[in-house]
Formats: structure tokens, sequence, C-alpha cells
């Protein structure tokens, strides 16, 4: 076995009363792919941010090369050979992406002519080809997730940390990540890498490191034990959700298996027949950038779970926001009911605003009905009532209604604003990545809520860029690749070939 | 130029805008009576000769400082209204020179007219001119996606140049001596509310207002709204489907009528005519007024009896002590950056990050 | 309406512009590192205090523009420490530094030269005319016999041009400007940028203040800076973030302000404060005019604050 490249022992972090970390291990050694699994909130990202210099420990060891250093910002990482490819972008739009790349060096190193000759070798060598004029907020997300990786290779480092690069990824992309990643591992770097799906990590990890609730529970080689192994490590003995897990249809002996598609709503609808609650007709969505979603015709039925599967970025954003109501399109038509739901994948920024309290988010959507006012007065009694009714029903840990919703966790916050848009969608709920950031038992949670919504005949339509969750409730599903809206036929029901609709090149339409 | 982001400003109910506003006054007059001294001033014989000046006596109080207080209060509830949409109004200047142009001349052209007549007439060619003042910014926001801060700041300039332009000619004094108009008519001017004193009923019109917003904020469906687009326009419009721009452009107008009464009320109920400088600043200080109160109406009337008090004790201060009557600025600022600091130092007791993982 | 008409005009829109530009071009650098200070009329108030004093005591102007800039950099020091620092709100900071300065130099210069203000006779900046260039026919006198200050402005303009586009420092201030997230990540201390931006617009905008005290009054009075500091933040939105275009766009404004002259020249009986108007009001038509277009930084006026 090679050498231990980087080591961090008992490594302890707090934010604020929150613990994410509370004695994580990690070792990686030259020449392997290491991958780091652990459920929604387990310090995963905490744990490679403090490696890459991001965060600072409250205690523990970092010893690169046997040696413990204190890395105190990124500059001290890529010091010492560390190089950290971020969850979220950290690219800045209005820049170009050669600027983007230069961005942080010093002296000769930053020259442009240095930069550009740099980035043309390490693309020669690894396949990773970018244009490096244009301005980042030009490209798509898979570039920026490959200016990303080139950025961190830039620096030739010796241990190369990527935390979640193929959620943006389709299936193809990730395999030639994975190709590369091993090439790096090959040249005697190591390579660390969260990513979210069990059986990801077991193709192309040489080992793998368990988090759960901030402390490292299994370290091991992927043929060293069971997938069940490295399932019960994350989740303890906590209830499973296979779907938030990743798992989809592949290990039905952890826990409950995921429903046949559409097996309780058909249930719900036998004996009645198929209404149609929302139609949209030859819809186009354009902006400045050009068009956003391209002459996109769907009817969405009653009690229905309508899944639309897409890589961030091609237009489902635009196609909820139009299903929603709450966005005007450029050209076609669009038929929806009156109280249409709509769970906004951005939670913070769209779903809630942090500085009211629960009864003043609730009745942020709920205003809109007229059983909640009266004349221009807003019947603060009725809608006190209902913020009561969604905290207990939706066993939201919080004090009071008048707790301030910033102050919740991130699950509680989503169990917010699924009750209150339930309680909006009498005949349609757009739910744009529900769980997205949810650990296990929020997520399913919220999975149980819109089984039972469409149960009471609600039609539903989930966007989603997690294929596990798309395949597992829908009743139909669609694949978005460029504003293009492509049926998938249920033969081809599964990752790779809902995947190959979601690049669009397969797809036999146009 | 961006928009600001609302929710940087600490929104606060009453009792906890007091305890800051209380925090804010005491880490005031420490700093403050530090540079006094730097500045060869006795802070002691500072602050007694301002007391005197502002809390004297009940005369003192009602006739001086509750009479300088009126235009803060207003402006301060003009400022907190568009601040807590999201707007940033800095143009309460401008607005209130605009309304008092329009009360003076409503009040000049109007005379022979009754005064239940020409009284609200009065009152409301403030009210619109002042909306009309904040018009341009507001479309020039919506419309074209350029920044209220700035081009409030511009049409200040440009309400303080026509009030000037207006004493200087078409409204100036018939004999055409002095950069002023006329007195108004009789009928044109405000009631005092005590009798007795100078305490005119720009104060009650104050309080009444401060009740309205109050309700409109608290309890109806607009102020809701308005809450909620100055919290986060994204999830009003996303949760809310809020139309954030209706809102906006209510609010903003809003605000400037408020502040154009302002104006209105100053030439009806005090000085009963234009005079070039008529404002020493209202507008600017309006924002510390606000800020200070938390954005809440009802702390606004405190917090503008306040700086009303500063601005009466200023005079007695030159007067009496010998201090210039600038410091009053110096204070101003003080209190506002010490309520910045205090804000500071709360947030960071409650500090909560959740974002681990 | 004659040729030396307009050679006055000229001389006058640069005159009027100078101060602006200086001011401006400072402002420039604050707001690419995502800081608006609308605390700069206090640093240019601060300056034109500073100046006097600074001319007075040492009896050398451009000692007075040191003291000035001095000034300018302690006014932007109190704004950077609460708006950058503290991650306060930058409006609401500015607008105290604003009040604090105006009420400050007030309250020092009452107190030296008493309530009413004896008029104050300060050493003066020359004029430093440039051979040569100063003989260009119409606008050879208007831009090059100035006081050294208005050089500066010129030379500042495409320095800062060149460090903002050309230097990986000015990369590095965009970057922060725009993400400062991304530019924590990587690995630029953002605060220690804004920080030290803020500083360098409190600097310019100390010297436009010796500048208005020392080459364009040859006096101090409470509340000379009339608002320019407000000025030169919509001149700096007019020339879109960009230096060289940020002169122009002060310069332009300087042009509309002396139009006054002009317009007097041209016999044209308008009120004297329409014309005093007249510059506001084509800057607002300026920015409806052209600015939708021109892009903010990204973070412009946004508190940040490290994770660590």
């Amino acid at each position: 076995m090679s050498r231990i490249l980087a080591r961090l022992t008992g490594i302890e972090r707090r934010f604020g009363p929150v613990v994410a970390l509370n004695g994580a291990d990690l070792e990686l050694r030259g020449g392997e792919v290491h991958g780091v699994l652990g459920a929604n909130g387990a310090g995963k990202s905490t744990l490679l941010n403090i490696l890459g210099g991001m965060l600072r420990p409250d205690a523990g060891r970092v010893e690169i090369d046997g040696e413990e250093v204190a890395l105190t910002s990124p500059r001290d990482a890529w010091a010492c050979g560390i190089g950290l490819v971020h969850q979220h972008f950290t690219l800045v739009p209005t820049l170009t992406v050669l600027e983007n790349l230069a961005l942080g060096s010093r002296g000769p190193a930053a020259a442009p002519r240095t930069v550009r000759a740099q980035a043309e070798r390490i693309m020669e060598r690894t396949g990773l080809h970018i244009p490096l004029h244009p301005r980042v907020e030009s490209l798509g997300v898979g570039d920026r997730q490959r200016i990303e990786i080139l950025k961190a290779l830039l620096r030739d480092p010796r241990v190369l940390v990527l935390d979640e690069p193929t959620a943006v990824l389709t299936p193809e992309e990730i395999e030639g990540l994975f190709g590369l990643l091993r090439d790096l591992a090959g040249e005697g770097r190591a390579v660390a890498l969260v990513v979210h799906k069990i059986d990801e990590v077991m193709d192309v990890a040489d080992r793998v490191t368990v988090l759960r609730s901030g402390r490292t529970v299994l370290s091991a080689g992927p043929a060293e034990r069971s997938t069940g192994d490295f399932v019960r490590a994350m989740v303890g003995d906590d209830a499973v959700d296979p779907i938030a897990l990743g798992l989809g249809e592949a290990t039905e002996d952890v826990g409950e298996g995921p429903r046949e598609p559409g097996e309780e709503t058909g249930g719900s609808l036998a004996g009645s027949e198929t209404r149609t609650v929302a139609r949209v007709e030859a819809v186009t969505v354009e902006d400045a950038r050009g068009p956003r979603v391209r002459d996109v015709t769907l009817e969405v039925a009653a009690g229905e779970v309508l899944g639309i599967a897409g890589v961030e970025g091609n237009g489902q954003r635009e196609l909820a926001l139009v299903l929603a109501g709450r966005m005007p399109v450029s050209r076609g038509s669009v038929r929806l009911p009156d109280a249409v739901g709509f769970i906004s994948q951005d939670r913070s920024s769209e779903g809630l605003i942090a500085d009211f309290d629960l009864r003043e988010n609730v009745a942020l959507a709920l205003q809109r009905k007229a059983e909640y006012r009266r004349g221009p007065w807003l019947r603060w009694d009725r809608l006190e009532e209902a913020a009561e009714t969604i905290r207990s029903r939706y066993d939201v840990t919080a004090p009071s209604i008048r707790t301030a919703a910033g102050s919740l966790s991130g699950g509680n916050q989503q169990r917010v604003v699924v009750g209150r848009e339930l309680a909006m969608a009498s005949q349609l709920l757009v739910a744009e990545n529900p769980t997205r950031g949810l650990d296990i038992a929020a997520s399913a949670f919220v999975h149980e809520e819109l089984r039972r919504l469409v149960s009471q005949g609600v039609g539903v339509v989930l966007l989603s860029t997690d294929l596990d969750e798309i395949l597992a409730l829908s009743d139909r599903i669609f694949a978005i690749a460029r504003g293009s809206l492509v049926e998938v036929a249920k033969e081809e029901w599964s990752r790779e070939g809902v995947g190959a609709y979601m690049l669009g090149g397969t797809a036999e339409h146009g | 130029m961006a928009d600001v982001p609302a929710h940087a400003i600490q929104r606060r109910r009453l009792l906890d805008a007091m305890l800051t506003g209380l925090g804010a006054v005491a880490l005031t007059a420490v700093v403050g009576a530090v540079l006094l001294m730097v500045g060869g001033h006795d802070p002691w014989m500072a602050a007694t000769a301002m007391i005197r000046g502002s809390f004297g006596s009940g005369r003192t109080f009602v006739s001086i400082t509750l009479v300088r207080s009126i235009p803060l209060i207003l402006t301060g509830l003009a400022v907190a209204f568009a601040f807590r949409a999201g707007v940033w109004n800095i143009g309460a200047e401008g607005q209130l020179y605009a309304g008092a142009v329009a009360a003076v001349w409503m009040g000049l052209a109007g005379s022979g007219l009754p005064a239940w007549l020409l009284l609200p007439l009065v009152v409301l060619s403030a009210l619109v001119a002042g909306a009309a003042w904040a018009l341009v910014p507001t479309l020039m926001r919506l419309k074209l996606g350029v920044g209220e801060v700035i081009t409030t700041i511009l049409m200040n300039f440009v309400g303080i140049y026509v009030a000037g332009y207006m004493v200087h000619g078409p409204l100036q004094e018939a004999r055409g001596v002095f950069p002023q108009t006329d007195p108004i008519a009789e009928a044109a001017r405000l009631p005092m509310l005590l009798p007795g004193t100078r305490l005119h009923w720009g104060f009650g019109i104050a309080v009444l207002l401060v009740f309205a917003l109050t309700v409109i904020l608290r309890y109806s469906r607009f102020g809701f709204q308005l809450r909620a687009v100055g919290a986060s326009p994204e999830a009003a419009a996303v949760s809310g489907r809020i139309d954030t721009g209706r809102v906006l452009l209510v609010s903003f107008l809003g605000s400037g009528a408020i502040a154009g009464l302002a104006g209105g009320v100053e030439v009806s109920g005090l000085t009963h005519a234009l005079y070039e400088d008529l404002s020493p600043g209202w507008g600017y200080t309006a924002i510390a007024v606000a800020l200070l109160a938390g954005l809440n109406p009802v702390g606004v009337v405190i917090t503008g009896i306040l700086f009303g008090a500063l601005q009466a004790g200023a005079g007695a201060m030159q007067r009496d002590a010998g201090i210039p009557a600038a410091w009053v600025g110096v204070v101003e600022a003080l209190v506002i950056l010490a309520v910045l600091a205090i804000d500071k130092v709360r947030k960071m007791g409650a500090i909560v990050r959740e974002d681990a993982g | 309406m004659t040729y030396a008409d307009l050679v006055l005009f000229l001389e006058a829109a640069v005159r009027l512009g100078i101060p602006l530009a200086l001011a401006a071009l400072g402002e420039t650098v604050s707001e690419r590192s995502g800081v608006i200070n609308i605390g700069l009329e206090g640093s240019i108030i601060g300056g034109a205090l500073g100046g006097a004093l600074g001319a007075l005591t040492f009896e050398s102007a451009g000692m007075g523009v040191g003291v000035g800039a001095a000034a300018g950099v302690g006014a932007a020091l109190v704004f950077a420490a609460f708006a950058v620092a503290l991650g306060a709100d930058q409006i609401i900071t500015g607008t105290a530094v604003t009040i604090g300065g105006l009420g400050m130099t007030g309250a020092i210069y009452q107190a030296r030269f008493g309530a009413t203000g004896t008029e104050l006779s300060l050493p003066t900046l020359a004029s430093v005319r440039i051979p040569l260039l100063a003989d260009i026919p119409l606008v050879g006198s208007a831009l090059f016999d100035q006081a050294i200050t208005a050089y500066l402005a010129y030379l500042v303009a495409p320095a800062i041009w060149y460090f903002l586009f050309r230097t990986p420092y000015g990369l590095e201030l965009r970057a922060v400007g725009e993400a400062p997230d991304a530019a924590q990540a990587a690995g630029i201390r953002v605060l220690a940028i804004r920080f030290l931006a803020t500083l360098f617009g409190g600097f310019l905008a100390g010297v436009a203040g010796a500048h208005l005290a020392l080459a364009h009054a040859g006096t101090f009075a409470e509340n000379m800076s009339a608002g320019r500091g407000f000025i030169a933040i919509a001149v700096v939105v007019l020339g879109r973030w960009d230096p060289v275009l940020v002169l122009f766009a002060a310069l332009f404004f300087g042009a509309a302000s002396a139009l006054q002259f002009f317009l007097q020249a041209l016999g044209l009986d308008l009120a004297y404060q329409i014309f005093l108007a007249l510059p506001y009001l084509l800057t607002l038509a300026a920015l409806a005019g052209w600015v939708g277009r021109a892009r903010a930084p990204a973070a412009l006026a946004l508190p940040w604050e490290a994770q660590r």
C-alpha cells in the first residue's frame, strides 16, 4: 500500500449550537480514490472543507505527509498540495473562464499567458475541454463543474478533494468524470470525493469512509463489506427511506422497498375517470439568453404523479414556475386550476422568509385564499389556526407558531413549506426537488405526504434532478433537455434509460 | 446599481426597539462626552444646557421640542414605511420640499375659500406633490432598473432648487424683498392643538398617521404583503404570488406622500410661508429617526421627539454653553452608529448556524 | 457666443468636474470591491477642512492636500469599521458618516474660527501650466492649466483602469465585488480588500475636498461639499464602474454645471436655481437613458462575513 498523504484525526467542529463534526477521521493514500459517504448533515462537506482550508476545526489533528499542519486559508491548503472542488460553484460569473482560473494566483503564475498555457496542457491530458474566453455566466452547469475541477488541477494537487461533483452531471458525464479520477489516482495522487449515491461510490472508490452524525463509523474497501453494511453504518438505527439513500430499486434488502410506480395512486383512481387539472400547450419561455423552455405541451391528470427528470439548467426551473403560475410564457397557452401549491427547490430564499415567524410564513401563501380575508384585512385568527394545524400535523419542531422560520432546521423548514403548499394545493401541486438537502427521515416524510396528496386526487408534477426519486414516485416520466420535453416509455424506466433522455441526444424527438 | 436587500435592516418589535434605543443613547452619551472633551468643551455643561433647552419646562417641551419633532416624526414615518417595503427612499428631503411648495401654493391660491374646504385641499396637495416627487425614482426603479438610492438623492437637490426658484420667482412675496412667500390664508393654517402653546395640529396628524400605519402594517393584507416584499422579494413573489412591482409602487409613492405631508404640515402649521431653507435636513435625519425606532411607527414617535429635543437643545447649547450647534450632527451620527453596533453585538450573541454537513 | 465664451465654459466645466472626478474614481474602486460608500460626502468635507487647516498650519497648500487626504481616509475608516469589518448596512452607515462628517467639520470650524465664521484666506494651489498641451486650441487651457490635483485625476483614471483589469490584484478586487464567497474560496481575503478599497476611496475623496478648499474656493465654508459625495456616486453609475468612463462622466457633470455660464453668455434669461438644478436633472436623464444596460458589481452593498 502506498503512503498516507493526508490524515485527519479526531476532528470536531460546531456551528453555533449545531455539532457538525464530533470525532471524524479520514485517511487518504496516494493512488487511491476514496469515497466519503454519509446521510445529509453527517458532516461530509464540513470535513472536506476543513481539509481544503475553508473552515477551521475546533479540535483534532490535520496531518499532511505525516506532519501536523494548521490550514487557516485555502492558500495554506494549496501550499500543502490540497485542491478542493466545491459543492457549490465558487466561480465568479461575470469573469471569463481564464480569469477565474487565474484568480488567487500571485506573481508570474497569475499572468494570463502562463495560466492559459497551463490550462491547455491540463485540458489536453485530462480531456476536460472548456473554452477559456467566454464569461462563466454564459456557460452551462456541466462546463462550470469542469472549470471547478480544472481550477483545482491547475495547482497540481497531490490530494484532490471533490464535494458532490456528480449532482449536476448526467450519468454519461459521471462515467467520464470517474474515469478521470481513476487516472489521476493512477498518477499517485489521492482523490477524495463525496457522492450522494452509494452505488456510485461503490463503482469508483478503492476505499470508503462513512460518517454518521459527525463521527467516522466505518472505513473499508467496497469489496470488504456488503452494501448493506455501508448503509447500516450511514443510517444507524434510524428509519430508512431507500429513495433518499439513492438505492433506487437496487437493494431490496434494506428497509422497506420502494413502491412500484403508480401502485398507490392507481388504486385511488380506480373507478373515477381521469380528469385533467392542468394543461399547457406549445409553451415557450424565452429570456435574454434565448429560449429556456421550447414548445412544451403537457397535461396533468388528477391523482397522478408526473415526473420530470433533467440535469439542472435545462429549463425545468422555468417550466416549474410556469406550471405553478409564477412565470409568464413567451408563447403558448397555459390553463391552471385556481389553487396551485408550489414547493420551490430554494427553500431558504423563495419558500420561506427567515425573519417571519411560522404564522406569517403560513400566511404568506394562505393570504391568497378568500377564507383568510375579510375585505382588505387578514383574518389572523384563522391564519393562526392554520399555522397551528400545520405545526402539529407535520410535526414541526418549534416552540410555537411565533418562532422565526430562520431559526428552524432545514428539515423543519421544509415541513412548514410542504404543509403550507399542500394546504394550498386542492388540485395541483408542483414540487421542485422537494427533498434536496433533507435528511433521510425528512425525505421519507415528504415522499409520504406526496403520495397521500395524490391519493386524494390532486395532480402532482415532480421535477427532480434525483432520478431515483423520479423513478420511485412517478406514474409518467418525462425528461427535459435544453428546454424540450420528451416522454420516457415505461420499458426505459431505469437510471440509464432516463439518463439517456436527459442528455437530449439519444431521444427520438426533433 | 444594485437593489439593496432590505433584510439588512433589523426590523424590531417596539419593546425590543426601545431597549436598543436606550442602549444606543447611553453609548452615544459616553462617546459624545469624550468627543466634546477632546473638542475642549465641558460635556456636563453641554448636557445641562441641552436638557434645559428641550425638557426644561412643560412649556419648553411642548412649544419647542414637540413642535420641532413634528417634521421629524412625519419624515421618519415616510422612511420607515419605505424601508419596511425594501424601498431605499433617501429622498424624503426633496419630497418634503415638494409638499411644502404645493401646500403654500394651495394656501395662497385658495384664499377666500372656507377653512373646512381649504385645509383639506392644502393637506391633499402636499400629499400628492410628495408622491409625485417620488414618482420619477419609482418609475426609474421599476421600468429601468436604476436603483433608487441615487435617484432619490438627486431628486432632493432638484426639490431644494425648485423651492428656491419658487421663493425667488413665481411665489415670491408681493413686496419682492425677501426670498420667501407671502403668508398663506388664515383658512389654510392648521389650528393649534394645545391653546396657549405653539403645538399645532400637525402633531395630531402625526399621531393619527402612526395609528393608521400600525394598523395597516399589522392587520391589512396589503401591509402584510409590503412587509413580505421588504423581508424577501423572492419569497413574496414565489410563495406569496405577490405582485412585488405593485407593492413597491404603492409603498414608494406612499412614502413620498407622507414626506410631502411633512412639508405641508410644517408650512401650514408653523411657518405659514415658504422659505428657501425650510428644512435643516430633516429628510436625512429621518433615516436616523426611523432606524433608531427599528422601523416601528410607534417607535418613530419616541425617536422623533428625542431628535426634536436634540435639535431644540442644540440652540440652547450654543446660546448658553457656547458649544457649536453643529455638534448635533455628530450626535445624530453617533446614535446611528451605536444602533448598528448594538445590533451587531446582539446578532453575534444569537447566531445560529445550521448549514453544517 | 464667442470663442472666448466657449473657452470659459470649458474651463468652468473642468474646474467643476475635477473634484467630482477624484471622489468618483476612488468610489469606483470601492464599489468594484462591493462597497458603496454613501459617506463619501463626509470624506470630502473632512478633506476640505483638513486641507484648509493643514494649509494654514504648515503655510503650504501642498501640505494642506496631504492633511485633507488623511482626513478623508479618517472618515472612510469610520465607515469601513462599521460597514466592512462589522458588516453593518452600508447605506445606513454611509448616511451616518455623512451627517457626522458635516457636523464634526462644522463644529471644528466654529470652534476655531467663531460661530459666524470669518472669511478664511488660504494658501491656494497654484495652477500649473503644461507647456505645449495648454496651447491646444479650445480645450488646452481648460485641461492643462489646472491645479496639480487635476493632473492627479487624469493620471489616476488610467492607472486604476490598469490596476483593475490588468493586474492580479485588480482581478481579486473585482472578484470580491462580484462573488465574495468565490473569492474567499480562491484564498482571497475579502474583508481586507474591501477595507483597503474603501480607504483608497476616502483618500481620493479627501484630496477632492482639499482641492475644493485650496484650488476651487480658496476658503472653507460649512457644508461646502454641497452634496458632491452623492453626485460622485451617481457619476460612478453614469461611468458604468469603468474608471476612464467615470472621468468623462465627472467632466460631463462639470459641463452640465458650467452650462449656467454658457447659457447666460448666450443671453438666456433662466432663473439661477434652474441652472443649479440642471446638472441633477441631466444626470437623472443620463441614468435613465443608458444605465439600464450597465450592471453593478453583483455584491455591491451586500455585507459579507467570512465563514471560518
